[in-house]
């Protein structure tokens, strides 16, 4: 039995008014729930459109998708906070970006209708194409010994120059749908056009974070196994429906 | 032009009987399809026809429910409607409802339309007539594979919308979006909602669509909430606000039943669902909209019965068996409701299938308020249904333990057997006829 007593993770959701798409709420649920089950203590804020955020307070942040119309509002207020943003990520703060979060990480999303700035944590750019990326998808990712599988949706194409990707596409279509390869992985940021939502049907993926956020804080973690008999049977249906 | 349309016709007709028994809503749709591919004028030529007037009725929610109760209101009054009652909504469903109706000389004898159209495949009706009246319910997410997102929705219908300037607009005017688009339209638009606050909903943790106007992009102030999006709403910082209903449903009771006043009039009906209001109250604006009497309304009420998984009840074996759809958030937490409505014991079957129509995607199951069924009264939850262990990890993650069992056929079963008396079936799009035809073969059985 580890020892958890005082441990505590707080959980940071941005702009949940804004994104919230794709069941953004399961990846908080399954982060909450699997320190809870293990005894560490967890707590998620929501931060709204221009509610002032202290970085210094969180373990992980979750940055969710939204429309392209929502992304523009949001980029507005992200603009305020990229400083301080940017200075936690560079001190190995956690940060799951899914969808439209994943795409506002980088420099610009240039669409049919303006170039919308980012946050520029993470040197990669997305450049809207013909066509949507819609479609059950499935990676193999250094993060996990299970594949990891989800769901994806973007019209965005994103190029993640010479950064690490999430994982290798074994179905569906990534990034951009030629490289072969999904998200991005820097420092203790992951982003990923993943949902489903993600972290549910990839137990080892949400403990990848949580582990890297107590380790972050309390210098050590070790993460009590959980019965994951459900999670390993969801996952293996999609893995087992497209691509055995 | 007569003789290709009575072939077409004809073989509509032939397709529908063939095959329909077995492939149930897709040998309607595959009807649309031979007769538009012989004729392909036929839907502009039968809907031409129309004596009267065409409604269309759009939105995400709704839309079969308020489409046929509309056609039974307007038959109530003594006349003659085409409508695609079981629910094929895109134009190969529209066409055959046309087609159908038609008789075998190739000529429609109809006085009024009420065609449900899915709101993607608006576009591609348009072009082969002009609706008179659109009735729009409501838009909440959907099936976001398909849709890509709700502004794309939005988009889709204001062009359609421009397209036909002289249709006028029926809409909710408690939902901020669907308000929004028929102000932004340009075409003449009617309002309907409900002014009083019924609920007690500021503690719910509903994912609510469209907070920000669509006109100035400032927050929306809500003075109560119905559920979802749907309240009484104003800008914090432009003139956009909730319009004053022109059908106002007031003084409204829930109980075993519901009852509600419009144009003083008190409407009552058999069934549950706070939802189901809005269902009445569009069907009562467009039938008064198009100037038509509304004397038979109550009458018809009393004899509507969906029979379509709307709230379905089936009795077998000594079990009462709740059949129920639900295919997105917004849905979904309306039928929880209902459910909860009953407060005896009771079991509960969710199947949750991801085929094309369901939009492949499932993650909004996720946005869904499934906690509540902790205060339900449940015996068990079993879980069914295609994606059966993506809905059991979901109840997994508000704690509530459920039973998996991918068959609905043995699901059903095993809750007949084995369970309490008082059985809810939830399901969604797809699992809807599958497992009505199973819960009729079983009632039959008995």
């Amino acid at each position: 039995m580890t020892d958890v007593t005082g441990k505590k993770i707080t959980i940071g959701h941005l702009y949940p008014d804004l994104l919230n798409l794709y069941g953004d709420r399961g990846n908080i649920a399954c982060m909450m729930q699997r320190c809870i089950w293990r005894g560490i203590e967890a707590e998620t804020i929501e931060f709204n459109t221009g509610d002032a955020i202290d970085f210094t307070k969180l373990d992980i942040v979750l940055l969710g998708g939204g429309s392209d119309r929502e992304q523009a509002i949001v980029c507005r207020n992200l603009l305020e906070i990229q400083g301080r943003f940017k200075e936690y990520v560079e001190d190995n703060g956690v940060v799951i970006a899914v969808c439209g979060g994943y795409q506002l990480l980088g420099k610009y999303y240039k669409t049919n209708a303006g170039t919308i700035e980012g946050l520029d944590l993470v040197d990669i750019y997305t450049e809207q194409e013909e066509g949507r990326l819609i479609d059950n998808i499935v990676l193999q990712s250094d993060l996990a010994d299970m594949p990891v599988v989800g769901f994806e949706n973007h019209g965005g194409r994103t190029y993640i120059n010479d950064n690490k990707p999430f994982g290798r596409v074994l179905y569906g279509s990534g990034n951009d749908g030629k490289s072969g390869y999904e998200g991005v992985v820097y420092k203790n940021v992951i982003g990923t056009y993943l949902h489903g939502p993600l972290l549910p049907k990839n137990p080892q993926v949400c403990d990848h974070l949580i582990r890297k956020a107590l380790e972050r804080r309390y210098g050590e973690a070790e993460l009590e196994a959980l019965d994951d008999c459900l999670e390993k049977r969801a996952n293996a249906y999609i893995y087992n429906r497209f691509v055995k | 032009m007569r003789l290709r349309r009575m072939l077409a016709v004809w073989a509509a007709k032939i397709t529908e009987k063939a095959s329909v028994h077995i492939f149930h809503r897709q040998g309607v749709t595959w009807a649309g399809k031979i007769a538009l591919r012989i004729c392909p004028s036929i839907l502009k030529e039968l809907a031409g026809q129309v004596k009267k007037d065409i409604f269309i009725v759009c939105g995400t929610n709704g839309k079969t429910t308020t489409n046929n109760m509309l056609c039974a209101a307007i038959e109530a009054e003594g006349y003659r409607v085409v409508c695609n009652h079981t629910g094929s909504n895109m134009l190969n469903g529209v066409a055959a409802a046309f087609a159908l109706s038609a008789g075998i000389g190739g000529n429609l004898n109809a006085d009024y339309a009420c065609i449900e159209i899915d709101e993607a495949s608006t576009r591609r009706v348009f072009p082969h007539f002009k609706p008179d009246y659109m009735v729009l319910t409501n838009l909440f997410r959907d099936q976001l594979d398909r849709y890509g997102e709700i502004d794309i929705t939005m988009n889709i219908l204001r062009e359609v919308m421009q397209s036909a300037p002289k249709m006028k607009v029926v809409v909710n005017g408690d939902d901020a979006l669907s308000a929004f688009l028929a102000m932004d339209s340009g075409n003449e638009y009617i309002t309907y909602g409900i002014s009083e606050q019924v609920i007690d909903d500021r503690d719910s943790h509903e994912i609510r669509e469209g907070r920000f106007c669509k006109r100035c992009g400032a927050p929306l102030q809500y003075r109560f909430y119905h559920y979802s999006q749907l309240g009484d709403y104003a800008c914090t910082g432009c003139e956009f606000g909730r319009p004053r209903p022109d059908y106002d449903g007031a003084d409204i009771e829930m109980g075993e039943g519901l009852a509600f006043t419009v144009e003083g009039r008190r409407l009552h009906a058999d069934y549950k669902g706070f939802y189901n209001i809005y269902n009445i109250l569009a069907a009562y604006a467009a039938v008064r909209t198009g100037g038509i009497d509304a004397g038979h309304f109550n009458a018809m009420l009393a004899g509507f019965n969906p029979e379509n998984g709307r709230m379905e009840e089936f009795g077998i074996d000594g079990t009462k068996v709740v059949l129920n759809l639900a295919k997105n958030p917004a849905g979904f937490n309306q039928n929880i409701s209902a459910v909860m409505q009953d407060e005896t014991r009771k079991d509960v079957i969710i199947v949750i299938n991801d085929n094309a129509q369901d939009g492949t995607d499932i993650s909004w199951l996720w946005d869904v308020d499934f906690d509540r069924f902790k205060e339900a009264n449940t015996e068990c939850i079993t879980v069914s249904g295609i994606r059966c262990y993506d809905m059991g990890l979901r109840l997994k993650y508000v704690d509530i333990p459920a039973m998996l069992e991918p068959d609905v056929e043995k699901a059903i079963r095993e809750r007949i057997a084995n369970g309490c008396g008082n059985l809810y079936v939830l399901v969604n799009y797809t699992a809807l006829f599958g497992t009505r035809n199973v819960l009729k073969r079983l009632e039959g059985e008995k």
